[in-house]
């Protein structure tokens, strides 16, 4: 039993470190995480690198890789990326975070490749020690692992509680904006900050090596694990986080002398053990109210905050009034860009048209994200195993009972609304980041426990599920696919102008304010939930189609992430990003392998990650971004007044009322012949 | 003083032994502009009260001075150098000291952890600073291992006076320092500000009580939708003029 429990410390402690570096970054820089395990990687990949490949001995191939490699990689992210992260929403911020977790692993494997063998060295010498502890046996890389976690609390706790360094971290968690009137550089402390940050993952990425592998795969696992210790402490509480990772590890451990984990129950539960923990935690505190987004800042910092074109504050009747106009520029685009994908199924060959296909189908999935992220303001990260559950139970329909494939498809679609409803109905005491991490989980799960069995796993390859017999080639497919996709991006375009789409941009804006106005959210979150679920499982069962096969494992939580960042790269609330994501992310990889070359078969999916870091600085998406560019060239050309070419206001910005510039420049006037047009937006008092 | 004539005095050279200078000074939040063409000037020494109703930009302008908000134009002098740019932390180490309107504390330090980040740019004498603060407002010291945000209300105030008492800046912008306090705790803020002044330090002071702000300042300006509409001398100000600017809310 000792055996299991120090096997059980072992791996507890590096659930541990992760979980604690979450917590001190989240609650330091209001950012979660979720590269902390591309982090871990790079730091542990170039550890290996020093001490396998280039023959260094441990003590300086540790020294190099955590006291300098990793915290200028951390230096250098927060100089790029994470400064410009701090007052965003929590779906930029998780954006950000996936697009560099999307990003970083590639690129230190295009410099250093990734190794034919996972199975690393740790921080102990080879051959291991072994040593005796009361009867039981510990290696040396579980001592080096218990180790690691003492210094961690110890240096960790003391340098926070007892230094002026750890003082000025905590002012700074406190107010950035108070702490920089002390004449304390909040730039320098977060600088500091995010050094750490990346030397703990590193850390953690060196001491999981030897026994997980090293693979982004199982720095990923790590990371989904330790979010159940960071949940459990509510994000915020370094030994609750702590306390929980270790009993994490133990109960995984010790569970394996009661349950042989070569059974096939075992082979469920242990996996699943973080995630039922995570679970647990969540559902008590979302039922005790306790689990809401951590305010980022003190009140200064939020009075001297200005609202920017972020897609969940932004408005939804995007462009009020010029929805209307005959020539709604909007609508223009859209119809150019569908009569390009029309026009484009004739002028392919089979394979660039098969392509095609998928990205259409993939481009209907990714509506559901617009429906739920970009008109919700929920960040829902499960929208991938509704597709998936649309795929497979579209195609057990297709099996068992002969259906015809679209009729499957929509009456899974069908079937799976109450659970997305249920989902939304659960998590609507749940801040936004509670949201994220419980529909990861979710999606985890059911990935875990349904699509990786039999029958649906079937080696990789899922069950048949046919096109219908009247669009079995690609084109044909496509333009089915096209069709649905336009029917569905109508529907939404009148959900958000119907009364039911203002009931929900006001819910987005603040929920206390709807509920004031007799708003019902738990109805309005509802139709978003259920239409949500409904498309991307339609879009699922697409996707299946044009593969012929359900392949489960391209329903992966973390392919989801990649979908939601290039989703958003483009533009979250627009129907034409969705299209334009979902046709890039199929062709460019392959438009990469085949015109420019193999080796760079990576840089795409690099180039869908800086997209998604793009978003720190370009919050409203590419598409609109490009749009604007479009109509301020447009207005150049033909002479139409730009309101204000140094202040361009996102579209549907609240209170965006610009000042007269004629006014605003000259001084002798009153204000009150101003007037109005100093009005200041939400987010800005005076 | 016309709103005419007041634009003319602003626009001259400043005058020797000015220690704020502001010329133009412009504030936009994103798509809005709340400061148009702002000028003052602070002299050494010397106590400017800023008058205005609610969102006038009075805040604004003291966050602009201390550069926790972006100039969008203009130019401010600070001690003979240029500030216009520069970040908040510079501006602390310059010597101003922005006390930040709503308790400026972090509520999730202790009392004496609070006053430490206060000392964080003095290299010496941080333990004589400490215990200047401690008497001035003994409660403090009762209180320094309580968390600045379990604090009432008027400690919380005491906490942010003494904040800028221990440090010996040259200018201190205090921000509604008065608001939601006892009038007995009113006192004691402009009795803190007092004492400022006598140890050298200039103050530009935001305040509610107009009445109150004018007996105490040298300089006034009165800002009225992002614009200086009045500026004078603080005696000038009479309350004809002020119930013609800030309506009926001048008492006090």
């Amino acid at each position: 039993m000792l055996s299991y429990v120090l096997a059980g410390l072992g791996l507890g402690s590096i659930y541990a470190i992760a979980a604690g570096s979450l917590v001190i970054t989240y609650v330091a820089s209001g950012i979660f995480n979720l590269a902390f395990a591309a982090m871990a990687y790079s730091v542990a990949r170039f550890y290996y690198w020093l001490l396998v490949e280039e023959g260094w001995g441990i003590v300086p191939s540790a020294a190099v890789s955590l006291f300098v490699f990793a915290p200028a990689l951390g230096m250098f992210l927060y100089a790029v990326l994470f400064r410009h992260l701090r007052l965003r929403s929590t779906l930029i911020k998780l954006m950000a975070t996936v697009g560099l977790s999307v990003a970083l692993p590639p690129l230190i494997q295009l410099v250093l490749e990734q190794p034919t063998n996972t199975q690393a060295p740790g921080l102990a010498p080879r051959p291991l020690d072994v040593f005796k502890v009361f009867g039981s046996t510990i290696n040396a890389d579980q001592l080096a692992t218990y180790i690691g976690l003492v210094v961690v609390l110890v240096v960790g706790v003391g340098l926070l509680r007892f230094t002026s360094v750890g003082l000025k971290v905590r002012a700074l968690v406190d107010s950035e904006a108070l702490t920089s009137l002390s004449g304390t550089s909040p730039g320098k402390v977060s600088l500091g900050v995010w050094a750490a940050s990346v030397t703990l993952a590193g850390l953690a990425g060196i001491l999981l090596a030897p026994t997980q592998g090293l693979s982004v795969q199982s720095m990923t696992f790590l990371m989904s694990a330790a979010f159940a210790a960071v949940v459990a402490a509510k994000l915020r509480s370094l030994p609750l986080a702590v306390g929980v990772a270790l009993l994490m590890g133990v109960t995984t451990n010790v569970l394996e002398k009661y349950i042989d984990p070569s059974s096939t129950f075992g082979a469920v539960i242990k996996p699943a053990i973080p995630f039922i923990f995570m679970l647990l935690f969540l559902l008590y505190y979302a039922l005790r109210g306790q689990a809401g987004d951590l305010v980022a800042g003190g009140a200064l910092d939020r009075a001297i905050a200005t609202q920017g074109g972020d897609p969940s504050v932004v408005s939804a009747v995007a462009g009020g009034g010029s929805n209307r106009r005959f020539l709604n520029p909007g609508l223009l685009a859209g119809v150019i860009v569908i009569g390009i994908f029309a026009m484009l199924p004739g002028m392919l060959d089979k394979f660039w048209s098969g392509l095609l296909a998928g990205g259409v189908a993939l481009a209907i999935a990714l509506l559901s994200y617009t429906l739920v992220v970009g008109e919700g303001g929920m960040v829902w990260l499960s929208q991938i195993t509704f597709a998936g559950g649309g795929a497979v139970l579209s195609a057990e329909l297709v099996r068992n009972w002969g259906w015809e494939p679209l009729v499957a498809v929509l009456v899974a679609a069908v079937i799976i609304v109450p659970v997305g409803v249920v989902i939304g109905l659960l998590t609507i005491r749940l801040g936004n980041l509670y949201i994220a991490l419980v529909t990861l989980t979710f999606g985890s799960l059911i990935t875990t426990l349904v699509f990786r069995r039999d029958p649906y796993y079937n080696f990789g390859s899922g069950q048949p599920m046919p096109r219908p017999e009247y669009a079995t080639t690609n084109d044909d497919f496509t333009y089915l696919a096209l069709a649905v996709f336009c029917i569905l991006a109508i529907l939404i375009v009148n959900v958000r102008r119907s009364t039911a789409g203002l009931a929900m941009s006001a819910v987005r804006f603040s929920e206390s304010g709807a509920k004031t106005l007799g708003i019902s959210v738990v109805q309005t979150k509802v139709l978003v939930s259920g239409l949500a679920t409904f498309t991307a499982a339609v879009g699922g069962g697409f996707i299946a189609m044009n593969a012929g096969s359900t392949l489960p494992d391209s329903f992966d939580p973390a392919v989801g992430l990649v979908w939601l960042a290039v989703l958003v790269t483009m533009g979250a609330r627009s129907n034409i990003a969705a299209l334009i994501a979902g046709a890039l992310f199929v062709l460019m990889p392959q438009i990469f392998q085949i015109y420019i070359s193999t080796d760079l078969g990576d840089v795409p999916t690099i180039l869908f990650g800086l997209g998604a870091l793009g978003l720190a600085l370009h919050p409203e998406g590419t598409v609109v971004q490009v749009g604007n560019n479009i109509m301020s060239l447009y207005r150049k050309l033909f002479g139409r007044s730009d309101p204000d070419p140094e202040a361009p206001v996102p579209p549907g910005t609240p209170g965006a009322a610009l000042p007269d510039r004629d006014e605003a420049d000259n001084p002798l006037l009153t204000p009150t012949a101003r007037g109005g047009s100093a009005t200041i937006p939400a987010g800005g008092q005076a | 003083m016309t709103t005419s004539e007041s634009v003319s005095v602003q626009s001259e050279p400043a005058v020797s032994g000015s220690l704020l200078r502001v010329e133009n000074l412009a504030v936009r939040y994103g798509a809005a502009q709340s400061l148009f063409d702002v000028s003052i000037d602070v002299p050494v020494n010397s106590a400017l009260a800023v008058l205005g109703s609610n969102g006038a930009g009075k805040s604004t302008l003291a966050r602009a001075l201390s550069g926790l908000v972006p100039s969008s134009g203009g130019k401010v002098w600070f001690d003979g150098k240029d500030i216009t740019k520069a970040s908040p932390t510079k501006i602390r180490r310059a010597g101003l000291v922005h006390l930040p309107e709503g308790r400026g504390v972090f509520p999730g330090l202790t009392v004496l952890e609070n006053l430490r980040m206060a000392l964080s740019t003095q290299r010496t004498g941080k333990e004589e600073s400490l215990d200047h603060a401690f008497e001035l407002f003994p409660v403090l010291g009762q209180r320094r291992k309580q968390l600045a945000g379990t604090l009432s209300g008027g400690e919380q105030q005491m906490l942010s006076l003494a904040r800028a008492l221990m440090v010996s800046p040259k200018l201190v912008i205090a921000d509604e320092m008065s608001l939601g306090l006892a009038p007995k705790l009113v006192d004691l803020v402009f009795e803190s500000l007092a004492k400022m002044r006598e140890a050298g330090i200039a103050v530009l002071m935001i305040e509610q009580f107009a009445s109150r702000a004018l007996s105490f300042a040298d300089q006034a300006i009165i800002l009225q939708r992002g614009s200086v509409t009045w500026s004078g001398r603080a005696e000038d100000a009479g309350e004809e003029l002020l119930h013609a600017y800030l309506g009926g809310a001048t008492a006090a």
